[in-house]
């Protein structure tokens, strides 16, 4: 057979584009800022890196413990534990122009401006490809309401950083919303390049020895295989919902989730919590994606993407 | 820095509730410095999922030993691991021991499992021409780690709770005697002896082994972050060793 093509357009509605030579990337908070797991895997094989979420200051997160495994999956409370934009610019953006993998920025505030100034202090910054809005985050402005459980902050946060920034932006958008399509139709309207879907599910543990919450902050978010299903519903919901293109996340271990994932609507998928079991998870995947479009005589994964949906 | 699936090569409970596991670890074993650790997973599908970190225990030319206790669920799948059945690891990983240039007489101290890292450290010291104490303490006899496994040129002092041998009372208190004597102090073992340890104000470099729940063992997830007198650092790779001095308490209380 003929070569395959296993190349997507994340980004067609912005001028920059955004293409990744195959359709697998790395979650953000799963692998750092790229350069700590390179020891262990060849990184620049991977469609593409997203970046430890980052706020506007340097922020130590929340006190131990962070992490609670739960059946088939990862209860964590990082708290945003993160070095901030100008270490990040200083520090990493310029080793990440250095690569052949783009490497995209995931935000984070707790206002809609500094979101905007993030994304502004990022613009023109070598190394950086594009730009992943997390919108999970509590909203100082409305109580701590998260952005993103609001399809009117969630668009506003998106319009800000769009109004700055020439990269494309992706959204990832909240699970712990009652219509996650809403919620993706206003944050594509306001101008999203793509949409990540889906960040962690709300939970928590209690120890009860001590009868208290078992995280260190009382409640975290849910991660890995546990979280599969649902993830990969709310792929194929915004997929129905909107034009972008939809990364789905949630869960992804193995070439199956994935293809299940593009089937489900999906141009794309991140990989998270699934590096900490395998850290070359993410490369063992791009290669069973290959070796089923070659079983199945596919020739380019554009027929493979939403090859479920009605 | 490799994840390679071994052979298992033999894995005998020792003490009641703990194992010896040596593995085939071409790849691991030569790399691997004492203190260090590794990742194992301790699954053959999802559950559980994140891979359990154990201290390199001893190792001999290619192959790499594990010394663990049967706490959970991973544990217990590790403990059922039979000859020829393969085991995936990660590593080694982490900071690892380190002998001061001067010193020349090290206090190794073992509170329980702590053992684990510490025979390790004990086997490359004698190696190199040291004559370390090893104190190791227990709750009774019949969890000491058996004394015909130690290197040779290992001078092991015991202590049980409940002075079923050796001395009878804690390692730290025992400690105390040769304080004097050692020019570097290295331990291994629960949160409350390091403690005790702290409350002497000793006098001299301390390193300690802590244990924080880990996810990926690579810095990559922030998962083990603690506060120290340096400012933050990750267990994972900052650490497990740390200096005593450099704890903060509180940090600790899980
Ligand atoms: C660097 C490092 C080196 C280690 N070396 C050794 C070694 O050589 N030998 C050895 O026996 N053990 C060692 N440990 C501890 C070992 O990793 C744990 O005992 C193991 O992960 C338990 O796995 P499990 O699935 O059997 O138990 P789990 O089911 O994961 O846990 C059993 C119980 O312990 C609790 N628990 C688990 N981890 C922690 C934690 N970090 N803090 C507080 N509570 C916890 C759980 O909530 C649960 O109640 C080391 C730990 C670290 C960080
Ligand atoms: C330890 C950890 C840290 C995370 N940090 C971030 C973060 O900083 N920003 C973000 O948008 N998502 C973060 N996430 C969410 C993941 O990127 C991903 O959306 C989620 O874990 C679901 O995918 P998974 O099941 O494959 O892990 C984090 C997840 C984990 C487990």
């Amino acid at each position: 057979m003929a070569e395959l093509r296993l190349s997507v357009q994340l980004a067609p509605r912005s001028k920059r584009g955004l293409w990744l030579k195959n359709p697998v990337m790395v979650a953000a908070g799963t692998f750092g800022y790229g350069d700590e797991l390179a020891p262990v895997l060849d990184i620049q094989r991977l469609g593409a890196i997203v970046c430890k979420g980052t706020t506007l200051k340097p922020r130590p997160g929340h006190p131990q413990p962070r992490l609670i495994e739960t059946a088939s999956g990862l209860l964590n409370s990082i708290g945003l534990h993160n070095i901030g934009v100008d270490a990040l610019i200083r520090d990493k953006a310029p080793l990440w122009a250095t690569w052949q993998v783009p490497v995209i920025v995931n935000i984070a505030g707790e206002t809609v401006e500094e979101y905007a100034r993030l994304a502004a202090r990022l613009e023109g910054v070598a190394g950086v490809s594009a730009l992943e809005v997390n919108i999970s985050c509590p909203n100082l402005e409305a109580g701590g309401m998260e952005f993103g459980t609001d399809p009117v902050t969630a668009a506003e946060v998106t319009a800000a950083v769009k109004e700055v920034t020439s990269l494309p932006v992706m959204v990832k958008l909240s699970p712990n919303v009652t219509d996650i399509a809403e919620i993706a139709g206003a944050v594509a309207q306001a101008g999203a390049d793509a949409l990540t879907v889906i960040n962690t599910l709300k939970g928590m543990a209690i120890d009860v020895a001590r009868r208290r919450p078992a995280l260190g902050s009382g409640v975290g978010g849910l991660s890995g295989p546990a979280i599969k299903p649902v993830a990969l519903y709310m792929v194929y919901r915004v997929a129905q919902a909107v034009e972008v293109p939809v990364i789905g996340c949630g869960g992804i271990a193995s070439a199956q989730d994935a293809l299940e994932f593009l089937m489900a609507g999906a141009s794309a998928v991140q990989v998270g919590t699934a590096n900490f079991v395998n850290p070359k998870v993410a490369l063992e995947i791009i290669g069973g994606i290959e070796a089923f479009m070659r079983r199945e005589g596919v020739g380019d994964i554009a027929q493979l993407i939403g090859a479920a949906q009605p | 820095m490799p994840i390679e699936t071994c052979l298992v090569l033999s894995n005998e409970g020792l003490t009641p509730g703990a194992y010896l596991l040596w593995l085939e670890a071409p790849e691991v074993a030569p790399h691997a410095r004492p203190g260090q650790y590794v990742m194992v997973r301790c699954s053959s599908d999802h559950d559980p999922l994140l891979r359990r970190p154990l201290s390199v225990h001893r190792v001999e030319e290619e192959r790499l030993a594990l010394y663990f206790a049967v706490v959970g669920r991973g544990t217990e799948w590790l403990a059922r691991r039979r000859p020829s059945d393969e085991v995936d690891i990660l590593g080694p990983l982490g900071n690892g021991f380190k002998i001061e240039p001067h010193s020349r007489n090290l206090l190794l101290v073992a509170g329980g499992m702590g053992i684990a890292p510490l025979v390790f450290l004990a086997q490359k010291a004698a190696a190199e021409g040291y004559s370390p104490i090893l104190i190791h303490g227990a709750p009774g006899a019949l969890a000491l780690y058996p004394q015909r496994l130690l290197p040779p040129r290992v001078d092991l002092r015991l202590a049980t709770e409940d002075g079923s041998q050796g001395e009878k009372g804690l390692a730290t208190e025992l400690m105390v005697r040769y304080l004097e004597w050692a020019d570097q102090v290295f331990a291994c073992g629960p949160v409350g002896m390091y403690r005790a340890m702290a409350a002497h104000d000793l006098d001299k470099p301390v390193q300690v082994s802590l244990e924080v729940r880990l996810a990926c063992g690579l810095g990559g997830c922030l998962g083990c972050a603690i506060h120290t007198r340096q400012g933050q650092r990750l267990v994972c790779r900052d650490g497990p060793i740390f200096d005593l001095g450099e704890i903060l308490w509180d940090e600790l209380k899980m």
